[in-house]
């Protein structure tokens, strides 16, 4: 697979909400080839002494209108910058970057587990499932109503609303997302038509969690790992992750790992 | 799309104590991979040299994460020399290498004299063009740069490597000595063939409000554009006070940077931590390079080699 790295107008550049943005940006290149769990390795213009480039995982990705979307959470002074850019400026962007989302071959029903901004990466999952006619579920877990960003694009592809959760309990189950996830597996196994596959992205406990839940079930399970990035395309060996065969790139070896290779 | 430089007139072709690069660019070790990596940008069979990963004999895994922090026109790193071996080195990278007519320079490390030598040993009947040893690694607790800041292992080790190869061969030099030169010429008169520096400074950055060090390690190697002045005067000292060639390096990101190394007395520069804000970097900086001479009337890049006036 190519990498490129394209000039990428920006189309849409607006909060959704909790200071979490959504940009749109025009990488018909990009666009084209970007496979479910797959990122984007953006250098935010304007920022010269920050000379790191910083890599968001594709939300969208639209090859007849070759745009790419990515959601970003407003944490540092690259985040802080991105959100001072319009429509008319560009990004330059190299992608797209890894290994994304593997479900096993024939499968039939899947859960997605997204902590936050995790609802990102694994939404081209979901299209991508319900489009193969895997039966899908998601689950959404957020700091409060208004973080559960991603809640009406998961909604329209999975034609049903996934379950939430949020930590202040301004809507759907209070607390953590993991109570709903121990009941989605329970639910289906007693329905007798199992879980093949969990996909997680979230915070790093949220997805040991999960992982250990997605085990005691017999599931196979997926997790999408974040690190600190440099190269972003495999050179630098910065992004390690820990896992049953040693230290491997979150960058091209992951993002995406099955959850039983990750030493957490 | 992958960038290759533009033709030219000009003649940009040098030689680092018997490397013979097809023009003064080459990559910064452990910032390129063994190009594989980059060359869906450029085209790396074009690049002078490329200077691959740091290798070691058995393979190391190197230090725990987080390995990188940014820092102010830089960033921190203690990747620690992961490397899967010499043996992965020869069996994959190299054979890529050579079959896509590049030039490979291999930067060799060890955590005792003996695996330097060994690693040198085990690369005799592979295609390598020239080494770079490394002795200047700051993210290692044995060998690095360890053995790079006395006098007396310089000479050490370098001489070993100089019996065990009639291949040329670079010394890289740490920044995190009192006097550069001394150890420059150590490494010269032990039969070095040329000297690269410089290798990262060692920095370190704290998380104020969780009251935490950025690096798992604590401390890493600093480079990056903030390193450039130091990295230039370092260039410019050990260039008057040895014969054999130098290898610049540290925080070059265009080409008015590599300049600017050649013009201290640099025969070759090395891009780092440019490759990873520009994919195509060393390519930008070989044009710019042509540009320059174009523009000031140089026909032959050599010509800038200590051409500072001062």
């Amino acid at each position: 697979m190519t990498l490129c790295n394209e000039n990428a107008p920006i189309l849409v550049n607006e909060e959704m909400g909790c200071n979490i943005w959504l940009m749109t940006v025009r990488a018909p290149e990009i666009a084209a080839t970007a496979r479910p769990g797959q990122f984007v390795h953006v250098k935010v213009p304007g920022m010269e002494a920050h000379i790191l480039r910083r890599p968001f995982g594709v939300y969208a990705a639209d090859a007849e209108a070759g745009t790419v979307d990515m959601m970003y959470q407003v944490l540092g002074f690259g985040t802080e910058r991105m959100t001072e850019l319009a429509v008319g400026d560009a990004v330059e962007m190299i992608g797209p970057i890894g290994r994304g989302w593997q479900p096993p071959e024939g499968c039939k029903r899947a859960l997605i587990v997204a902590g936050g901004v995790g609802s990102a990466p694994l939404y081209p999952l979901a299209e991508e499932l319900t489009a193969a006619a895997v039966a899908t579920d998601a689950i959404l877990g957020a700091s409060t109503i208004d973080a559960l960003v991603a809640r009406e694009r998961y909604g329209a592809v999975l034609g049903c609303e996934p379950a939430c959760s949020t930590d202040d309990g301004t809507y759907g189950r209070a607390g953590f997302c993991t109570p709903l996830v121990e009941e989605a597996l329970a639910a289906a196994a007693a329905e007798g038509v199992p879980y093949d596959y969990v996909a997680c992205c979230g915070p790093e406990p949220l997805m040991k969690i999960v992982a250990a839940m997605a085990d005691a079930a017999g599931v196979f399970c997926e997790v999408s790992m974040e690190r600190r990035m440099a190269c972003g395309v495999g050179a630098c060996l910065s992004c390690v992750v820990d896992t049953v065969d040693g230290k491997r790139r979150a960058c091209v070896d992951g993002p995406v790992f099955p959850a039983s290779e990750v030493v957490w | 799309m992958q960038r290759i430089p533009k033709e030219t007139s000009v003649n940009l072709a040098v030689d680092l104590g018997g490397l013979a690069m097809k023009n003064p660019v080459t990559t910064a070790s452990g910032t390129f991979g063994a190009g594989m990596e980059y060359h869906d940008f450029v085209d790396v069979a074009a690049l002078g040299a490329v200077t691959t990963k740091g290798v070691s004999l058995n393979g190391w895994e190197g230090n725990a994460s987080p390995r990188i922090a940014e820092t102010p026109s830089g960033m921190l790193n203690s990747i620690g020399l992961q490397n899967p071996g010499v043996t992965h080195l020869k069996e994959v990278e190299l054979p890529w290498l050579a079959s896509i007519g590049a030039t490979a320079m291999v930067n060799v490390s060890g955590h005792s004299f003996d695996e330097y030598v060994a690693v040198i040993e085990a690369l005799e009947e592979a295609p390598v063009a020239a080494y770079e040893v490394n002795i200047s690694c700051p993210n290692v607790d044995a060998g690095g740069m360890t053995m790079g800041c006395h006098v007396p292992s310089v000479e050490k080790v370098v001489s070993l490597c100089r019996a065990a190869t009639k291949r040329p061969l670079i010394v890289k030099l740490t920044p995190n000595v009192t006097d550069v030169v001394e150890i420059a010429k150590a490494a010269e008169a032990a039969g070095a063939d040329g000297i690269s520096l410089i290798n990262t400074l060692l920095g370190m950055a704290i998380d104020a409000r969780t009251r935490t060090p950025l690096l798992a390690r604590v401390v890493g190697g600093f480079s990056g554009p903030a390193v450039k002045p130091v990295a230039l005067r370092m260039v410019w000292q050990v260039a008057q006070a040895v014969k054999v060639p130098v290898l610049g390096m540290g925080g070059i990101s265009t080409s008015t940077d590599a300049v600017e190394f050649m013009l201290a007395g640099a025969t070759a520069v090395a891009v780092g931590t440019a490759n990873f804000v520009n994919p195509t970097a060393t390519v930008d900086v070989i044009d710019g390079i042509i540009d320059y001479c174009e523009a000031q009337g140089v026909a032959d890049v050599n010509e800038l080699i200590g051409a500072l006036k001062c």
